[in-house]
């Protein structure tokens, strides 16, 4: 059971990420520490709550794009005051993901939102930025072993070069799972690409995410 | 009977300009304000894609293809978002090496910190830069083949859109929220070089202008923010170039179809997203409004039933012209393509709301 003290300082966590204010997270995030509390749990029930949260709100449409940048970067600013403090055998789900903009596409706003989440959940990202050629994602999966690689694609005219990464990783490595997203990927097109799984938006591709490494963990 | 027989032989460039003039017109036309190009056609021409972006003889070759391929109604020129960011400095990537089809980016910007939008000015000679005259070339090329029998059309960026070819994006986004000033002054920069070009283009052959805003629809930025840094330089571009000028914006635009509307523009382009007919409950009967077919998911992986079916859903949804909702992505077979033009043509007269009221 939290403490009032430690719900307090969640909220003011959570609300200090949908209010994208940075200052009263990096306070919250500096008394959480002092009173010797568990980080990860403030990372969770607090900054990625308020993400989730912001994610609402832009379903919503209340919040839009540079809303989210800025709640982004209030969930960066606790996360890189807690982080250091995090053991990692605490964290819950563990696991390394390959992601990155495809080639053609500069538009890395939605992959840089999906990065918060998985950085925030305890996971290993090797982001390999936008515009990125198509052997690259291959080469990164192989050389690090990451369970997923997540792709992502702002415009049509790019989308389309999805189809070829899909099947060079899966051909290397069948078992890697890879998830896709961006404004117009859509099931459909997910399924006819190969892909495991599709993500509308960063809370979603986290917790698909989170389900597609359960399902590797199970199958070994 | 006689002006049937004048309906009956209208060109389709009478038909497309006319709608404008407020002409009496025999049907809805099918085209576009935006790339068009297929791979069938550079096979055909034997051009790679990544060719057509800098010589004025192959654009021009290609951007008349659709007209002789498929019927289309219009020709449109240039493909990619990278001419207006290059004549003010950035650098292009046209992806030579790459073997499967890919749009030209941006690859350095020339907006490096916010301090730096301020210094962003537009050189006299602005429209001499770059490839401008490459696609002006192409237009005087383009009319002069075709120019009697259909439409010659061009595009611009929006000024937003264009400042994110010019700066990261996610500082411009923050900027939006941060420093609305500084990104309004850099905007307004931008229109009067927007301006400039849409005059010379104009002068060059092409006989409208779709003034692309791709950065702005409500999947990305809110109603507030349209109306604040959207909508005050796409007003000034709008009652500052020549008429036929359409305004696009991709992706999710019910929210601002009002504002879009009030921007000066003579038609409305809209993407999938939109839902026409709750566009129509705003926007009224009277505004011309273009769309929306799927230029991927409907044209490339349909069949030509699902085009037939996608061309009724946007006349039905009362759109003037039957045009896709963004470029057409080159790969679409020309049976789709064909499929499109056919079904216009077929219901284009017995369907359109305009003509039946």
């Amino acid at each position: 059971m939290a403490t009032e003290k430690e719900q307090e300082l969640l909220e003011k966590l959570a609300n200090g990420v949908v209010n994208y204010d940075e200052e009263a997270v990096k306070e919250a995030a500096q008394e959480w520490l002092a009173l010797g509390l568990d980080p990860n749990k403030a990372v969770f029930d607090g900054l990625v709550k308020g993400m989730q949260e912001c994610g609402r709100l832009y379903e919503e449409q209340e919040y839009f794009v540079p809303e989210l940048l800025m709640c982004a970067d209030a969930l960066y600013a606790g996360l890189d005051i807690l982080r250091p403090h995090m053991k990692s055998e605490d964290v819950g789900v563990r696991g390394q993901v390959v992601m990155g903009v495809v080639q053609g596409d500069v538009h890395d706003i939605g992959k840089n939102l999906v990065k918060v989440m998985f950085e925030a959940a305890g996971f290993t990202v090797h982001d390999l930025g936008r515009d990125v050629p198509l052997e690259k994602f291959v080469e990164e999966q192989l050389r690090t072993d990451s369970e997923i690689v997540a792709l992502s694609a702002m415009m049509t005219t790019t989308m389309v070069g999805m189809k070829n990464i899909i099947k060079a990783i899966k051909e290397k490595n069948p078992k890697a799972k890879i998830m896709i997203g961006g404004a117009p990927v859509t099931e459909d097109i997910a399924a006819k690409f190969g892909a495991d799984g599709y993500a509308k938006d960063a809370s979603n591709a986290l917790k698909d995410a989170i389900n597609m490494i359960s399902s590797l963990r199970d199958l070994t | 009977m006689e002006r049937g027989f004048e309906l009956m032989t209208m060109t389709s460039r009478e038909r497309v300009l006319g709608l404008f003039e407020g002409k009496e017109v025999d049907r809805i036309a099918c085209y576009s304000g935006m790339g068009n190009v297929t791979t069938a056609a550079l096979e055909q021409l034997g051009y790679r894609f990544p060719e057509i972006h800098g010589d004025a003889q192959k654009m021009a070759a290609a951007g008349a293809s659709s007209y002789h391929l498929f019927g289309y109604e219009c020709a449109v020129i240039p493909w990619d978002m990278c001419v207006e960011a290059e004549a003010l400095g950035c650098v292009m990537n046209a992806y030579e090496d790459v073997a499967h089809l890919l749009y030209p980016t941006i690859k350095e910007k020339i907006i490096h910190a916010p301090e730096d939008m301020s210094k962003v000015t537009i050189p006299p000679d602005y429209p001499e830069r770059g490839r401008f005259p490459v696609v002006m070339e192409a237009l005087g090329a383009i009319k002069k083949e075709i120019g009697n029998e259909v439409a010659v059309g061009t595009w611009l960026l929006g000024p937003f859109t264009l400042a994110g070819q010019i700066m990261d994006l996610n500082d411009l986004f923050k900027l939006v929220f941060k420093k609305p000033a500084e990104v309004n002054a850099l905007l307004d920069t931008l229109a009067d070089g927007l301006i400039m070009v849409a005059k010379k283009y104009k002068e060059a052959g092409a006989d409208y202008i779709t003034i692309r805003e791709m950065g702005a629809p409500t999947d990305v930025l809110s109603p507030r923010s349209f109306k604040q840094v959207i909508k005050p330089h796409l007003e000034k571009i709008f009652s500052q170039i020549d008429s036929p000028k359409i305004l696009h914006i991709c992706g999710d635009t019910n929210l601002i179809i009002g504002m879009m509307n009030e921007c000066g523009a003579d038609a409305i382009s809209v993407e999938t997203k939109n839902d026409l007919v709750k566009s129509r409950e705003v926007i009224g009967p009277e505004p011309l409004l273009f769309g929306k077919i799927d230029g991927y998911n409907v044209l490339v992986n349909g069949t030509p039933e699902d085009v037939e079916r996608a061309v009724l859903e946007s006349i039905e949804g009362g759109v003037d012209a039957v045009w896709p909702a963004c470029d057409i992505w080159p790969t679409a077979p020309l049976s789709n393509l064909r499929a499109m033009v056919e079904t216009v043509k077929k219901y284009g007269a017995e369907k359109w709301a305009r003509k039946n009221r």
